[in-house]
């Protein structure tokens, strides 16, 4: 076995894979998953359908995405849930449950111990996604969607758990009780998906009055997933967000970014103009669909796509997350910051 | 095999360990003796090489602890004063986890599964979860598991604690049969009568300090053997006592059980100044000896001065 195998398939995988799943708690975590996800799933289809037999105006089409919206936000929320449950406990509970010392003083390194906690935990939520996918294949039966928005949504969702699970795993290295590791994880998955996202709301990017195009939202905002997802689903920027605009209105005169924007599936964006201009209806620029998302205009990741630049940055976060927790994590480490003076001897002993 | 060399362990302005030596030769059972807080569990952490030093030397098998600590984890087998176990793991799925845990073949691991569970006696038990065993069980078990790798070296804090009688005997006759299987193996523990059964050299620790190392026989001998006496004398004991007490050589004297036993300093020439003392005054002594502390005396005389 080579040392990338090692690494990969530690014996700790094999034992945490054993030992999870013998217990009743995974079964129940799965079936409530499901159920939860087909629950929701089928709300808002009977939603919708209501509205648009009331209205008159729902089309198969938007069927599709509006669902396929809600369910992919609702699923990336419940892992929001079960990933830090996961994973904070799993170097903390070593700690606790006094088995820590006895694998620090095996071959088996620090950083394949927490590779191993890891794998082990995504691996769960990787199943949670696979079996989530003949609810997702519900979107298929109203269309609006093409199967690479599909991938793409659930390369962003996967990608998030696998950042809450570094987050999770590198806080259960930091704290030694259990308890406080996963309250500081939720915490962290709080400020990935929600305060990411409010970011854009609270300090949006000052858009140029002369600029014919609409700024990008400041790149934080990508660290979470909504944005993202959102703009998966719909091909399009989502309008409103992470900009402020001149003199307090809404979009820049003749730009795409005026107004009441709405956003069709086809990817053409419509906005009633509050601006210079007020009040007529355009149909402004038009961004095209590129496939799996829409294009960022500017800044740091400029002709990027929204969930690309997305999983660049939670890659970047698990990074530093792993560093740490390997640094963190053995009993003994390889250099000190500071080396204390021993006392003098008092007498021989 | 094992040498500590002023071996020094700060936590702020307190010291855990004070410059701390001693050597274990191979295949000794070293015995080491101290108070709570004295720094056995600390030197033991610092020799399985889950502890920093704050200065001093330690190796194993000249490897040493703070440099080598791959090297040092191959030759030693560990097991905690407190350790926990997994739930949902049978005794035999735990110690093959272990095992392959320091890398032991696939095909090898049942049959080192296997031998151990044959050695510490639990062979029916390997498919009982081993969350459920009592902690006797657990303690065997965790004792296989030190062995998982075949080590040199066993370090052992408290292996025997909490154990009823029996089971602390059984623990015994195992590490006898470890011994014989040519380990070196350090051992704290608090029932000092079985370490004087069980162990062939003894440390005795206190506040981080080591107050005396040797063999067993030498440190029971050094500390205590013929410094106390145990005088019988007929009819006439606190006559007896009248003439004792001024002796200079004599620390203390006091009845104990209608017999006389008197501290003092000194050698066998000593306590024949005493007896003939007696015996100069009329006293009639029916019985005179040296009163035997054995390694509790040593261990109370050691933990209660400074022998340096």
């Amino acid at each position: 076995m080579n040392a990338v195998s090692r690494a990969l398939w530690n014996p700790i995988v094999a034992k945490e894979y054993r030992t999870r799943m013998r217990t009743w708690r995974s079964p129940f975590a799965i079936t409530l998953y499901i159920v939860l996800l087909g629950g929701i799933a089928w709300a808002i289809f009977t939603a919708l359908s209501l509205t648009a037999t009331s209205q008159f105006g729902g089309s198969p089409t938007n069927y599709g995405q509006e669902l396929f919206t809600f369910l992919i936000l609702f699923q990336v929320a419940l892992l929001a849930f079960i990933t830090p449950a996961l994973t904070a406990g799993s170097i903390s509970g070593e700690r606790e449950r006094q088995t820590i010392d006895l694998l620090f003083v095996t071959p088996i390194r620090p950083f394949s111990i927490i590779w191993g906690k890891l794998l082990a935990s995504l691996s769960f939520v990787a199943l949670l996604l696979v079996i989530s996918v003949p609810i997702f294949s519900l979107v298929f039966l109203f269309g609006g969607i093409e199967l690479d928005q599909m991938v793409y949504s659930f390369a962003v969702t996967a990608m998030t758990a696998l950042t809450l699970g570094f987050i999770g795993v590198a806080f259960s290295t930091l704290f030694r009780r259990t308890l406080v590791a996963t309250v500081a994880a939720y915490g962290g998955a709080f400020v990935l998906l929600a305060g990411c996202y409010l970011y854009g709301f609270l300090f949006p990017v000052e858009a140029d009055p002369n600029a014919t195009t609409t700024p990008a939202p400041p790149a934080i905002t990508l660290v979470s997933p909504v944005i993202p997802l959102l703009t998966i689903a719909t091909n399009a920027p989502v309008p409103l967000y992470g900009v402020r605009y001149p003199n307090g209105g809404y979009g820049l005169a003749g730009s795409s970014a005026g107004g009441n924007c709405s956003t069709q599936p086809n990817g053409v964006t419509f906005c009633s103009s509050t601006g210079v201009k007020g009040g007529s209806v355009q149909q402004l620029t038009a961004v095209q669909p590129t496939g799996g998302g829409a294009t960022i205009s500017t800044g740091l990741f400029q002709g990027w796509q929204y969930w690309q630049a997305s999983i660049v940055m939670q890659v970047m976060i698990c990074l530093v997350a792993l560093g740490f927790s390997a640094l963190v994590l053995p009993p003994v480490h390889r250099f000190r910051l500071r080396r204390r003076p021993a006392p003098s001897p008092v007498h021989g002993s | 095999m094992i040498a500590v060399e002023q071996l020094t362990k700060t936590y702020g302005s307190r010291a855990a360990l004070d410059h701390v030596s001693f050597e274990v030769p191979e295949r000794e059972i070293f015995g080491f003796v101290g108070p709570n807080g004295a720094g056995k569990t600390t030197t033991l952490r610092i020799l399985a090489a889950l502890l920093e030093p704050s200065d001093g030397r330690a190796y194993i098998d000249g490897a040493d602890v703070t440099k080598d600590r791959e090297k040092v984890h191959a030759k030693i087998g560990y097991m905690p004063d407190f350790f926990g176990v997994y739930d949902q793991l049978t005794v035999g799925e735990y110690l093959d986890f272990y095992a392959a845990c320091y890398r032991q073949p696939k095909r090898r691991r049942q049959k080192i599964v296997d031998d151990l569970l044959a050695l510490v006696g639990m062979t029916e038990r390997k498919h009982q979860l081993v969350d459920t065993l009592s902690r006797g069980l657990k303690q065997r078990v965790c004792l296989a598991r030190s062995l998982v790798h075949d080590p040199a070296v066993l370090l052992l804090d408290e292996p025997a604690s909490g154990l009823d009688p029996r089971a602390r005997v059984e623990m015994r006759e195992i590490l006898k049969e470890l011994q014989g299987m040519g380990k070196t193996i350090i051992i704290s523990s608090h029932i000092l009568p079985e370490l004087t059964e069980l162990c062939t050299m003894i440390g005795i620790i206190d506040h981080g300090r080591m107050r005396a190392t040797g063999s067993v026989r030498d440190v029971i001998a050094r500390l205590s053997s013929g410094r106390r006496l145990r005088i019988t004398v007929i009819d006439e004991r606190d006559a007896a006592l009248e003439i004792l007490t001024p002796l200079a050589s004599v620390r203390h004297a006091e009845a104990v059980n209608g017999a006389i036993e008197a501290e003092y300093d000194g050698d066998e020439r000593t306590a024949s100044d005493i007896l003939v003392a007696l015996t100069g005054a009329g006293i009639r002594v029916s019985s005179f000896a040296p009163v035997d502390g054995g390694l509790e005396d040593a261990f109370m005389r050691a933990t209660s001065e400074d022998v340096g």
